[in-house]
């Protein structure tokens, strides 16, 4: 893939460090950022010239130790150790330094070339730690450059030391570590034999070994060569004689104890025992009753901001197109040329007048709430009710992402530790809805039915989350393993990271979906010209019709609601002949709240499907879409026999 | 060398200094605690290895959510802060470390 005279850097470091952060400022706008565990959950690739110097660097999943324990942290070792890389860039979070920098003690014992990004500087100074990056270097025996990614500072002295760095190809020792644990190690490592795969160097692959995973590393290892592992299992004993923890708790014991000493002979404590602010602030967000009143409001916040802005600007964006649309018909009669510019008329139209008013301030909103980050704390708040969904706090991230887009929420289940987890978070979140859905759920039940209305929507679509996730878990088995959820410390967000993001999520949108919409309702626009569309609308009549009692030309919005669910929306007034305004003269009420319960459940959209394909695998993906049928069916059929 | 005398951590601290071990959903907050033990299973004690709790760290209890919800621990040492369900913290046994603060 890399042309061979461009060195390969790598990213890595622990979640977040703000790895993203500083990979976006010198890749551009490649991965997304936020202040959440484990975003970058793929690895970004990017070539970029330096000043007339090419560089390929790589953005890697945030892993917290070179063990992993979920298929984020798989995916990141997988690349680290496959691509070989010419220099490691290690992000470290400054204001955990000391538990970062096990991470970094660890990345040393490769022995490959190394510079320290020490990031969060600012962060770490708020709390009243002073680092002094020199003393820093000196016992770590790599260079550290002090950087705070999120306003660009010390970008370019980093991409200097990089390129020294690459130059003089210095190549960093591990430390030692205490005598017997040391020698013992050392003695393993000269029992390699010759023709075994060494990663790295002899003492990195033995002391892999010895902290390898008993379950599948250790199995593998025996059968493929049963004398090494005799040893392996003999140096392990040897390690754990006299201390009462299995040999891998050691090893990394002795990581932690360096790194808490060289943190802490590196940085001095300045202002006294004073509560920091983000900490006072804390106690208010998590607050076992004021944590859930102000999660409370951010939901209602939510929901009224897109509605007190959305709603008006749409009205307003919407009166240019419709008199241009009705300009179009006095001039050009019912013609084909009529239907075509109808279409692209309405196309455009509904892209700019109902999806941007309301994509993009939630896409805002959501960025605010991640760089803040509010989902961890939210992770925390709610843990208790995933438990009776038979999940934890950690699924809450992946399911507040979906309600921006379900697509990147299916693909952030891998920071998920186990299996059954993902695949009930996977399966539910496509019942969440995204902002495509609550654009049609904003733009039809709040438009015409009131806010109210759109609201309890809302809320009844959150219990039916619950309702599923309590279903799906009474066939699974096994319970959740429990909550293990680093809490990032607060941060003011940054203007640029939310403006960043939404310009990033909007340019896929404009890119991808935009044209799509704009040729999806040319297209219908041309069925319609010759009367294609019946026949769709007669196979999905007794559906439609039959089952539904929609009028049946909406038959065939369904199928571009798979692959957009705004589509149907706009696609509905094409396909009805009608303007927004007049809607309700042509279909009632209820039929168009049976409408909006079909189209916001009854099959994932395109893209969610290809991704839960591609994640979770055929079955899954099948799965979620049967189960999304169902649920639609079912529940339009309540509201047609209540309403 | 100081690392050997660090890694007396590991093992249980000087009589004089211990209390009664109990469980950290038991355990007063915003007091110092000395994590004695970690139980359960190895996926779980790794991953807190990861995260950075060993044993022989100093933690304090941050907070408990309501209704058996999970608890905030913060790591003395590097200020780092977990959420913990309780499940997973009723498996940690940590003693009140008196007369420091």
């Amino acid at each position: 893939m890399a042309a061979p005279d461009a060195p390969t850097v790598i990213f890595i470091g622990q979640p977040n460090c703000g790895k993203s952060t500083l990979f976006n400022s010198i890749a551009g706008l490649k991965a997304e950022t936020s202040n959440f565990p484990g975003t970058t959950v793929k690895h970004t690739h990017s070539r970029v010239s330096i000043e007339g110097r090419l560089l390929d660097i790589i953005d890697l999943p945030g892993t917290y130790s070179l063990c992993p324990s979920d298929p984020a942290e798989k995916t990141a070792l997988s690349h680290l150790f496959s691509e070989k890389p010419d220099l490691i860039i290690n992000v470290v979070d400054a204001s955990v330094l000391g538990r970062s920098l096990e991470f970094t003690l660890e990345l040393i014992e490769l022995g490959w070339p190394m510079v320290v990004a020490l990031n969060m500087m600012d962060l770490a100074e708020k709390k009243g730690v002073r680092i002094d990056p020199e003393k820093l270097a000196s016992h770590l025996g790599v260079p550290i450059i002090p950087v705070i990614a999120s306003r660009g500072r010390g970008v370019k002295e980093l991409l200097d030391e990089a390129f020294k760095t690459l130059e003089h190809a210095g190549r960093p020792g591990a430390r030692t570590w205490s005598g017997d644990v040391e020698s013992r190690i050392e003695e393993l490592a000269g029992l390699i034999p010759p023709e075994f795969p060494i990663v790295a160097n002899r003492r990195f692959t033995a002391v892999k070994m010895i902290e390898a995973d008993r379950l599948f590393c250790d199995v593998m290892l025996g059968e493929l060569e049963p004398d090494l592992k005799a040893e392996v299992d003999r140096v392990r004993l040897g390690i754990e004689s006299g201390r009462s923890a299995p040999a891998y708790e050691i090893i990394s014991a002795e990581r932690h104890h360096q790194a808490l000493k060289i943190a802490e002979e590196s940085s001095r404590v300045e202002h006294g025992r004073k509560v920091p602010w983000d900490r006072k602030v804390d106690g208010i967000i998590m607050h076992p009753f004021y944590g859930y009143v102000i999660l409370a409001a951010v939901f209602m916040a939510f929901f009224f901001l897109i509605f007190k802005i959305g709603n008006p600007l749409e009205t307003l964006l919407l009166k240019p197109f419709m008199s241009l649309d009705q300009d179009l018909g006095r001039h050009l009669g019912s013609n084909v040329f009529f239907h075509l510019a109808d279409g692209l008329v309405q196309g455009i139209g509904g892209g700019i007048a109902i999806v941007l008013p309301y994509f993009v301030p939630l896409l805002v909103f959501m960025a605010f709430l991640e760089d803040l980050g509010y989902l961890a704390r939210a992770g925390f708040l709610l843990d208790v009710f995933m438990h009776h969904i038979g999940l934890h706090g950690k699924s809450v991230g992946p399911f507040i992402l979906g309600f921006g887009c379900n697509v990147p929420a299916i693909v952030s289940t891998r920071i998920l530790e186990s299996r059954r987890d993902r695949i009930i978070t996977s399966l539910l979140i496509p019942f969440i809805p995204c902002s495509a859905r609550t654009t049609v759920i904003l733009a039809l039940v709040a438009f015409y039915l009131g806010p109210w209305a759109a609201l309890g929507f809302y809320v009844l679509n959150i219990l039916l989350v619950a309702v599923l996730g309590r279903v799906i878990t009474l066939f699974t088995k096994a319970p959740s393993p429990g909550l293990i959820l680093e809490i990032p410390t607060l941060k003011r967000p940054s203007f640029r990271n939310i403006l960043k993001k939404t310009y990033f999520q909007l340019r896929s949108f404009l890119a991808f979906a935009w044209p799509l919409l704009i040729a999806g309702s040319v297209f219908l626009s041309l069925l319609q010209a010759f009367h294609v569309d019946r026949t769709i609308n007669a196979v999905l009549s007794p559906l439609v019709a039959g089952a539904l009692g929609l009028p049946r030309e909406l038959g065939v919005t369904l199928v571009f609601g798979f692959l957009r669910k705004e589509l149907s929306l706009i696609m509905m007034l094409q396909a009805l002949g009608t303007s927004y305004r007049d809607l309700l003269t042509v279909i009632t009420k209820e039929q168009l709240l049976v409408f909006t319960v079909f189209v916001s459940f009854f099959i994932p959209c395109l893209s969610t499907f290809a991704m839960l394909w591609k994640e979770m695998g055929k079955k899954i993906a099948f799965l979620s879409a049967a189960l999304s049928v169902s649920v639609a069916v079912l529940l339009a059929w309540i509201i047609r026999i209540v309403a | 060398m100081f690392l050997s005398a660090r890694n007396s951590d590991i093992m249980p601290v000087a009589p004089n200094m211990r209390t009664k071990g109990m469980s950290l959903v038991e355990a007063p907050i915003d007091k110092p605690l000395r994590i004695i033990d970690i139980a359960g299973g190895e996926s779980v004690r790794r991953r807190l290895l990861a995260i950075g709790f060993h044993k022989g760290d100093v933690v304090e209890l941050d907070s408990v959510a309501i209704l058996k919800g999970p608890i905030l621990i913060r790591s003395a040492a590097c200020g780092t802060r977990v959420a913990l369900g309780r499940g997973i913290a009723r498996k940690i046994t940590v003693e009140v470390l008196d007369g420091r603060s």
